[in-house]
C-alpha cells in the first residue's frame, strides 16, 4: 500500500498542496520553499503517538495569510493522505482484511482506496487539537465502525515512516539504541548450544589476556579487601574480566569497521569521513527494512522512507550512483535533494519542482495524464472507444482521464457530446480545463528523447530560475558575458542557458519550462534552422504572444553574421588573428564570418574576454543580443 | 489448566462436533428447541478464530434480535478474547447499517443517516408527504395501512415503476408508486431510512455494484446465520446476491417447526431456496436437553401433524436424562369453566407453588388480552409479576429528554428532535422555554438550536438550568465524553426517584444502566455518540424483570427464553389455532404455523409444563385446542 496522493492545507508555507506521489518521488527547488513541510506534513499524519504529549503540530505550523499574525484567526492545518491501488488486489487480502472497516471501493472497477484525514486547528478552549478520520469518496467522514479511533493503531502498523535527516551520523545511528541498528542486533538469534560454547572461549580468553602480565593478578588481590573493608554475611569473590561475560553482550556491543583501500587499515566507521558515514546510515536502513520490517510490523508493511538530501558530504560521482541505490530500496520513498547529480538519475515524472510564490509554495511537475469530472453518456461511450489510446472514463466517479494532448477536433466533439445536458455548463467549463492541461503534456517518448540528449544538462537544469534556450555553444559564451556586462550575471541569477541543438528540440524544452512553470526566452538564428525551431516551439499550442515575447530571432543568417555586419567585424577580424587564421584582416567579409563560423567556441571564448576588458566594444555589440537579455529579466512563468 | 474454549470444545456431543468442525461448503444445521444451536455457533465462530491466528479474514454472524446478538457476542468474547477485530456480529439490521454508512455514497446514502425505528418518525414522514399531495392520498386506507404497504412494496424491492402492477385497482396502484417514491425522497431528504428502507438500499447497493459484494466475500470468509427459518424474501436475496454464485460457505442454522413469523414475510420458502441454491449438506441437532422426555414426545407428536417441513428432518431426541420432578408431574393439563375461573385457578396454583418458583415461571398465551387478567389476579395475591414487552420509549420525560438531547448533538439542525428536548425538559423540570423562540433566535444568529438554548439556560437564575446548560456546553466542545454527560443526568435522576418515589423513573433508570452495559459489550468503548445512538435507539427500553418476578408473555416474545415451569394458557380452539386459521382449514399454513406457535410454547419447559383451557371464552363456548389431542394427551372433564 503506497501514498497515492496528499494535499495539505495551511501547513506552514504551504497554502494548499495537491501532490501526487509515486514510489519514489524527488522534492526540488530552493532552500525554505516548503520541501521539508512536505515531508513532515506526511510523517505526522502518520504517526500519531498515543497517549504522549504533543500533537506533531506546532502554533507555529499554522499558515498564515496575509494580515493575519494570530494563527487563532487562521484556518486549520488539514492533511489528506490517500492511498488508492493502482491496479484490482494489488493489495493483498490479508491488508485489506485487516482494514476492512476503512477501505473504501471505487465500485466500477472494485479497486481499493482510503482517505485519511488529519485536521489541526484550535478548539473553543484555544488548545491546538488534532483530529484523524477517515473519509469517503465524496470526501465525508466515516462513521460507525469506520470512526473507531482503534483503526488507526492498526492502519499505521501498515505504514511505518522512517525519516532520515541530512546529518546523517554514524555516531548516532549505529548506536545499541538507534532506530535501526540497536534493533536489528536485538533481534539477531544465537543458538543456545552456541552460546554455551562461545561463553567457554570467552572465558579462555578472559583468562589468557589476564594472566599475560602478572602484575594484574596484584592488582585482582588488592581490590579483594573489599570485602574486609564491607562485608557481607555470606563470603563475596572478585576477579577481573576483559571480555563481555556473555555473548549476547559482545553482540550488542557490535560495531561497524570499514577500509577504503585495500592498502588502508581498519577503522571505525566514525574515524571515516561525513560521506561514509551518511551512506553508512541509508544502507543500514535498507538492512532493517528486508530483515526487520515484516517482523516489527506486518508482513504486508510498507516503510515509508523519508530521506533529506541523500548525496551530503558525497562526491559528485558517488551521488550519482547512490541514486541507483536508493531507488532500489523497497518501500515507498520521499525525497529532498539540492544536487544537480543526482537528480540526473532520476526519472522526470518523479520529479516535483517546488517554488515560493505569494500565495505561498506551489508545485509542478509532468504527470502521465490529466482528469476532470464528466458524467457517462452513450456519445462518450462513442468517442471512447475511437479514442481508446487517448481516453478512459470511469463511470462511478464520472472521472474522463487524457494521456495526452486532446486533439482541437475531438475536443469539439466532446462538448457537442454534452450540448444537450442539464448540466452543460460544468461540463463544458470542465472540458475546456482539461484540455487546456493536457495541452502541457509532454510524452513518454519525448522524455526519452530528453533522456538520451539531454543528460548531461537534466541535472542541472531543474534547479534554474528561469531558462535561455538557444542553440548552440557560441550563443551560450556570448550570452553569459553580455547578460554579465548588463548586471545581470546569468549564473548569479540561476539562469540555465540551454544550447538545445546540442541537446534535442527547443520545442520540447519550450514545453517543459510550461509545465514546469519555469520562465524562458528562446534566442535563435534567423535562417531556415532557426526559424524551424519557432516553429517547433509554436507546434506546442502557445499562445502568439507568448511566441512573440519569447521566442527572439536574430536578424542575420547566425550569430556570426550578426556581430560581424552589425559593429565588431574590426575586433573579429583581430581574433582571428589572435587565433591564427591566415590574412585574417584583408580577406572578405563572408570569409570572416565563415572563418568564425569554424572555430565557434575559440572565438566566442576570445570576445567574451574582450568584451569584459573593454567597455566601448559592449557598446558595439548588437541590440537584439542586450534586448535578449532585457526581456529574459523580465519574463515571469 | 484448561481454557474456556477448549472445556467448551471437550463438552460437545457428536453432532454438535460436526457442526462445529464442518469447514467449507455450505451446511443446513437442523437444530430443535434446546438443542444447543447458540453452543454451536459460538463455539464454531471460536475454533474457527482459534485455528487462523495469523490471518485476517473475519467472521460474519447474523442474528434475528439484538439480545441474541448481545448473548452471541459475550459467549464468543469469552470463547476467544481480543477477538472482536475478527467478528461481526449482529442483526441483519445493524448488518445493513455498517454496509451502507461505509459504501451507501455510491447510491447517495451519506454516512450520517439516522434510523427511524419509531413508528411515530415514520408517520410524520408519511403526513409531510401527503400534506405536499392530498389529491395522491391512497384510497380507503388509514396512515398505518398506507405505511403496511410502503413496507410491503420495500420488502418487494418494488421500483416506482413496478408498483403499479402489484396492485389490483390501477389508479390506486399509481397512487401508491407516486407515493412510495415521495416517501423514499423525504426520506433521502432527512437522511434517515427505516427497517425496510435499510433492507432496500443495501440491495440496491451490491446489486448496483457488484464489486462491494465480492470484497464482503473476501474478507467474511465464513457467515453463520441463526434463527433461518425468520428470514424474509428481502433478507434473503441480500444474502443471496452478497454470496454471487460462487461462494458458499454459509452456515445457517434453522427450525422448520419455529417458523412464527409468517406474518412477517418469514416463510418455509426460504428454507426451499436456500437448500436449492446453495446445496447445503444436513447436519442434524435433534437432541433436546432442554425439556423432561415426556414433553419432547408430546412436541414430537404435535409437529408430526404438519407437512411443511424438511423431509430428512429427524424426531427430537430426549437427551435430559435427570429431572427434579418425577415423571408424572412433567405435564398438567388443566381445564377450567371460564376464562376468569381459569385465571384465578393458575393464579392460586402460581401463587401456591411458592416463592421460591417464581422467578422460574413463566405464563404464555397466544395474545397479549388473556395475559392481563391472569397479571390482576397474581398481583391481588402479591405475586410479583409483569408482562414482559417491547419498549420502543422510554417512559418519563426525563430519559426521553436524556436521548433526545444527545441526539440533537449529531442533528444539530433537526427541528423536530429539538422540540422534543426541549418540551420533555419542560415537563420535567417545569420550565417554560419555547421552541419555537429559540429556532427563530437560532436562525438569525446562525448558532445552532442546542447551543442557542444552551445560553438561555446558563444565563438562568435557577442552579438546575444553569447546571444543565454547562453540561451541554461542555458535551458540545468534547462530544466523545457522551458517556459522562449521560451518567451525571442518571445520577441526577436516581435521587429524584428516591426523593419521590417514582416508579416509572426507576423502571427507566435501571433499564438505562442495563441498555449502557449491553451496547458497550457489543460496541467499541471508544465508539461516537452516534453508534451509541444508533443502538439505544433500535434496542427495547425495558428493564429486565426484578428477581423473582413471574414473567407473562406472548409465545411470539418467548421465543429464544427458558424456564423451569412453563404456563401455556387459553388452550382453546378459536384461540390457539386461532379463529382465522381455523377458517383456512386444518391443512392450510395459517394451521402449521399456529402449531408451531404451540410447539415453541410447550418446548420453553425445563421441568413442568401446565396447559391449562376454560369451557368459556368471554361468554362464548370453546372447545380445548386440537393441539392437545394431538400431542398425546388427554383432557380432564
Amino acid at each position: 500500500m503506497e501514498i497515492t496522493r496528499v494535499i495539505i492545507e495551511n501547513f506552514r508555507s504551504i497554502k494548499q498542496a495537491d501532490i501526487v506521489l509515486g514510489h519514489t518521488t524527488v522534492f526540488i527547488g530552493p532552500n525554505n520553499v516548503g520541501k521539508t513541510a512536505i515531508l513532515d506534513a506526511v510523517r505526522i499524519a502518520l504517526s500519531r503517538r498515543w497517549g504522549r504529549s504533543g500533537t506533531g503540530f506546532l502554533e507555529t505550523d499554522i499558515y498564515l495569510p496575509g494580515g493575519i499574525t494570530d494563527p487563532k484567526q487562521a484556518d486549520p492545518i488539514t492533511i489528506h493522505i490517500e492511498f488508492q491501488e493502482r491496479t484490482l488486489n494489488e493489495w493483498t487480502a490479508d491488508l485489506q482484511n485487516a482494514l476492512d472497516d476503512v477501505i473504501q471501493i471505487e465500485p466500477v472497477s472494485g479497486r481499493s482506496f482510503i482517505i485519511l484525514k488529519v485536521t489541526c486547528g484550535f478548539n473553543d478552549t484555544g488548545t491546538l487539537e488534532p483530529r484523524w478520520e477517515f473519509l469517503n469518496m465524496d470526501r465525508q467522514a466515516l462513521t460507525g465502525k469506520g470512526a473507531r479511533s482503534t483503526n488507526l493503531q492498526e492502519f499505521f502498523q501498515y505504514l511505518p515512516v522512517f525519516y532520515l535527516k541530512p546529518s546523517r551520523d554514524a555516531d548516532e545511528e549505529f548506536s545499541a539504541r538507534s532506530q535501526f541498528w540497536g534493533r536489528l542486533l536485538k533481534a539477531m538469534n544465537v543458538p543456545e548450544a552456541l552460546q554455551a560454547t562461545l561463553r567457554t572461549s570467552l572465558d579462555n580468553l578472559n583468562k589468557q589476556l589476564l594472566t599475560a602480565d602478572p602484575r594484574l593478578d596484584t592488582v585482582a588481590t588488592d581490590l579483594k579487601n573489599i570485602a574486609k573493608v564491607a562485608p557481607a554475611e555470606t563470603p563475596g569473590d572478585l576477579t577481573l574480566r576483559a571480555v563481555a561475560l556473555q555473548p549476547w553482550d559482545m553482540l550488542q556491543k557490535t560495531e561497524v569497521i570499514y577500509k577504503s583501500h585495500q592498502d588502508q587499515p581498519w577503522l571505525p566507521l566514525t574515524s571515516h569521513g561525513h560521506g561514509v558515514q551518511s551512506l553508512a546510515v541509508i544502507f543500514l536502513f535498507n538492512a532493517y527494512v528486508k530483515l526487520l520490517l515484516a517482523e516489527a510490523y506486518r508482513p504486508d508493511s510498507t516503510a515509508i522512507l523519508e530521506l533529506e538530501e541523500p548525496e551530503t558530504h558525497l562526491h559528485p560521482q558517488a551521488t550519482r550512483s547512490l541514486c541507483s541505490t536508493i531507488l532500489n530500496i523497497s518501500g515507498q520513498k520521499l525525497l529532498t535533494t539540492h544536487s544537480p547529480y543526482f537528480v540526473q538519475r532520476v526519472p522526470f515524472r518523479d520529479l516535483r519542482l517546488l517554488r515560493m510564490t505569494k500565495t505561498g509554495t506551489t508545485i509542478s511537475w509532468l504527470p502521465p495524464n490529466y482528469s476532470t469530472t464528466i458524467p457517462a453518456s452513450p456519445a462518450l461511450s462513442q468517442l471512447l472507444q475511437q479514442h481508446a489510446d487517448l481516453l478512459t472514463h470511469d463511470a462511478s466517479t464520472s472521472t474522463l482521464t487524457t494521456k495526452g494532448v486532446i486533439p482541437e477536433d475531438l475536443y469539439r466533439r466532446l462538448l457537442t457530446a454534452y450540448a444537450n445536458h442539464a448540466e452543460v455548463k460544468k461540463i463544458v467549463a470542465n472540458l475546456k480545463a482539461l484540455k487546456e492541461q493536457a495541452e502541457h503534456h509532454i510524452a513518454d517518448d519525448e522524455l526519452a528523447q530528453l533522456e538520451t540528449w539531454a543528460r548531461r544538462i537534466r541535472g542541472e537544469i531543474f534547479f534554474a530560475r528561469k531558462w535561455l534556450i538557444v542553440e548552440g555553444q557560441s550563443d551560450y559564451l556570448i550570452m553569459h558575458t553580455i547578460g554579465a556586462l548588463m548586471g545581470y550575471p546569468l549564473d548569479e541569477h540561476g539562469i540555465s542557458v540551454i544550447d538545445a541543438q546540442n541537446n534535442g528540440n527547443p520545442g520540447t524544452f519550450a514545453a517543459l519550462a510550461r509545465a514546469l512553470a519555469i520562465p524562458w526566452i528562446a534566442m535563435f538564428d534567423g535562417d531556415s534552422a532557426g526559424q524551424s525551431y519557432v516553429a517547433q516551439i509554436k507546434k506546442r499550442n502557445f499562445e502568439a504572444k507568448v511566441i512573440a515575447e519569447q521566442c527572439i530571432v536574430i536578424p542575420a543568417t547566425d550569430l556570426e553574421e550578426l556581430l560581424v555586419t552589425n559593429g565588431l567585424e574590426q575586433e573579429l577580424r583581430t581574433i582571428l588573428k589572435r587565433l591564427g587564421v591566415q590574412n585574417p584582416q584583408t580577406i572578405p567579409t563572408p570569409d570572416v564570418i565563415s572563418e568564425l563560423r569554424a572555430n565557434k567556441i575559440e572565438y566566442a571564448t576570445e570576445l567574451a574576454t574582450d568584451l569584459q576588458a573593454d567597455p566601448t566594444l559592449f557598446a558595439k555589440t548588437p541590440a537584439i543580443l542586450k534586448e535578449t537579455i532585457t526581456r529574459l529579466q523580465a519574463v515571469q512563468a | 489448566m484448561t481454557t474456556h474454549y477448549e472445556q467448551a470444545i471437550q463438552e460437545l456431543t457428536v453432532n454438535q462436533r460436526q457442526a462445529v468442525y464442518w469447514q467449507d461448503g455450505a451446511a443446513l444445521v437442523l437444530a430443535g428447541p434446546g438443542s444447543g444451536k447458540t453452543r454451536v455457533l459460538t463455539t464454531r465462530i471460536a475454533r474457527i478464530i482459534q485455528e487462523s491466528p495469523k490471518q485476517t479474514f473475519r467472521i460474519l454472524a447474523l442474528t434475528f434480535t439484538n439480545k441474541a446478538a448481545d448473548e452471541m457476542n459475550n459467549r464468543v468474547a469469552t470463547l476467544c478474547p481480543d477477538c472482536e477485530d475478527r467478528l461481526s456480529i449482529g442483526t441483519f439490521h445493524a448488518f445493513c447499517t455498517n454496509l451502507l454508512r461505509q459504501h451507501g455514497s455510491h447510491i447517495g446514502v451519506q454516512t450520517t443517516f439516522t434510523i427511524y425505528s419509531l413508528e411515530d418518525d415514520r408517520r410524520q414522514v408519511l403526513r409531510d408527504v401527503l400534506k405536499h399531495d392530498p389529491d395522491n392520498k391512497p384510497v380507503g386506507h388509514d396512515e398505518n395501512q398506507i405505511l403496511k404497504i410502503i413496507d410491503g412494496l420495500m420488502s418487494r424491492f418494488a421500483t416506482p415503476n413496478s408498483t403499479p402492477t402489484l396492485f389490483r385497482d390501477q389508479a390506486q396502484g399509481a397512487r401508491y408508486a407516486k407515493l412510495y417514491e415521495q416517501y423514499n425522497k423525504e426520506l433521502r431528504r432527512l437522511n434517515a431510512l427505516d427497517f425496510n428502507s435499510l433492507l432496500y438500499q443495501t440491495h440496491q447497493l451490491v446489486t448496483t455494484y457488484p464489486a462491494v459484494a465480492a470484497r464482503y466475500r473476501r474478507t467474511y470468509r465464513y457467515w453463520l446465520i441463526d434463527e433461518f427459518q425468520d428470514t424474509n424474501t428481502a433478507q434473503y436475496r441480500i444474502i443471496r446476491e452478497l454470496a454471487g454464485n460462487d461462494f458458499n460457505n454459509v452456515f445457517v442454522v434453522a427450525d422448520d417447526d419455529q417458523i412464527i413469523y409468517e406474518w412477517n414475510g418469514a416463510s418455509y420458502q426460504q428454507l426451499l431456496r436456500f437448500r436449492e441454491e446453495f446445496n447445503p449438506t444436513f447436519i442434524q441437532l435433534p437432541t433436546n436437553y432442554r425439556c423432561p422426555p415426556s414433553i419432547v414426545n408430546a412436541a414430537n407428536n404435535l409437529v408430526s401433524h404438519n407437512s411443511t417441513r424438511t423431509p430428512q428432518k429427524a424426531p427430537l431426541l430426549a437427551g435430559r436424562t435427570t429431572t427434579q420432578l418425577p415423571e408424572s408431574q412433567h405435564i398438567r393439563v388443566l381445564t377450567y369453566d371460564t376464562d376468569n375461573d381459569e385465571a384465578v385457578g393458575i393464579a392460586t396454583t402460581i401463587h401456591q407453588a411458592g416463592r421460591e418458583t417464581w422467578g422460574s415461571t413463566i405464563v404464555m398465551a397466544r395474545t397479549r388480552a388473556l395475559l392481563e387478567n391472569l397479571l390482576q389476579q397474581l398481583k391481588e395475591r402479591d405475586v410479583p409479576a409483569l408482562i414482559a414487552q417491547r419498549r420502543d420509549h422510554f417512559l418519563t420525560p426525563h430519559f426521553q429528554w436524556l436521548q433526545a438531547v444527545l441526539h440533537q448533538f449529531t442533528r444539530p439542525l433537526d427541528k423536530r428532535n429539538f422540540r422534543v428536548v426541549v418540551d420533555a425538559y419542560n415537563q420535567m423540570n417545569g420550565a417554560v422555554y419555547t421552541t419555537d423562540d429559540l429556532i427563530r433566535e437560532a436562525e438569525q444568529t446562525s448558532v445552532d438550536y442546542l447551543g442557542v438554548w444552551a445560553t438561555h439556560l446558563t444565563e438562568s437564575t435557577e442552579v438546575v438550568h444553569r447546571t444543565t446548560g454547562e453540561y451541554i456546553t461542555g458535551l458540545r466542545r468534547h462530544p466523545d465524553n457522551h458517556s459522562a454527560f449521560s451518567d451525571y443526568f442518571v445520577q441526577q435522576f436516581k435521587k429524584t426517584t428516591v426523593e419521590e418515589g417514582y416508579d416509572d423513573l426507576a423502571e427507566d433508570c435501571s433499564a438505562w444502566t442495563e441498555l449502557k452495559k449491553n451496547i458497550s459489550h457489543t460496541i467499541d468503548p471508544n465508539a461516537g455518540l452516534d453508534q451509541f445512538l444508533q443502538q439505544l435507539d433500535l434496542r427495547s427500553k425495558e428493564p429486565s424483570p426484578p428477581k423473582g418476578s413471574v414473567r407473562l408473555m406472548t409465545i411470539h416474545a418467548a421465543k429464544g427464553t427458558e424456564a423451569e415451569y412453563v404456563y401455556v394458557i387459553g388452550m382453546a380452539e378459536d384461540n390457539i389455532p386461532s379463529f382465522q386459521s381455523i377458517k383456512k382449514g386444518n391443512e392450510s399454513r395459517e394451521m402449521e404455523e399456529e402449531r408451531r406457535n404451540c410447539f415453541v410454547a410447550i418446548t420453553r419447559t425445563k421441568e413442568q409444563l401446565t396447559l391449562s383451557t376454560a369451557k368459556q371464552y368471554r361468554g362464548w363456548q370453546k372447545k380445548p385446542s386440537r393441539f392437545i389431542k394431538e400431542m398425546g394427551l388427554s383432557i380432564p372433564a
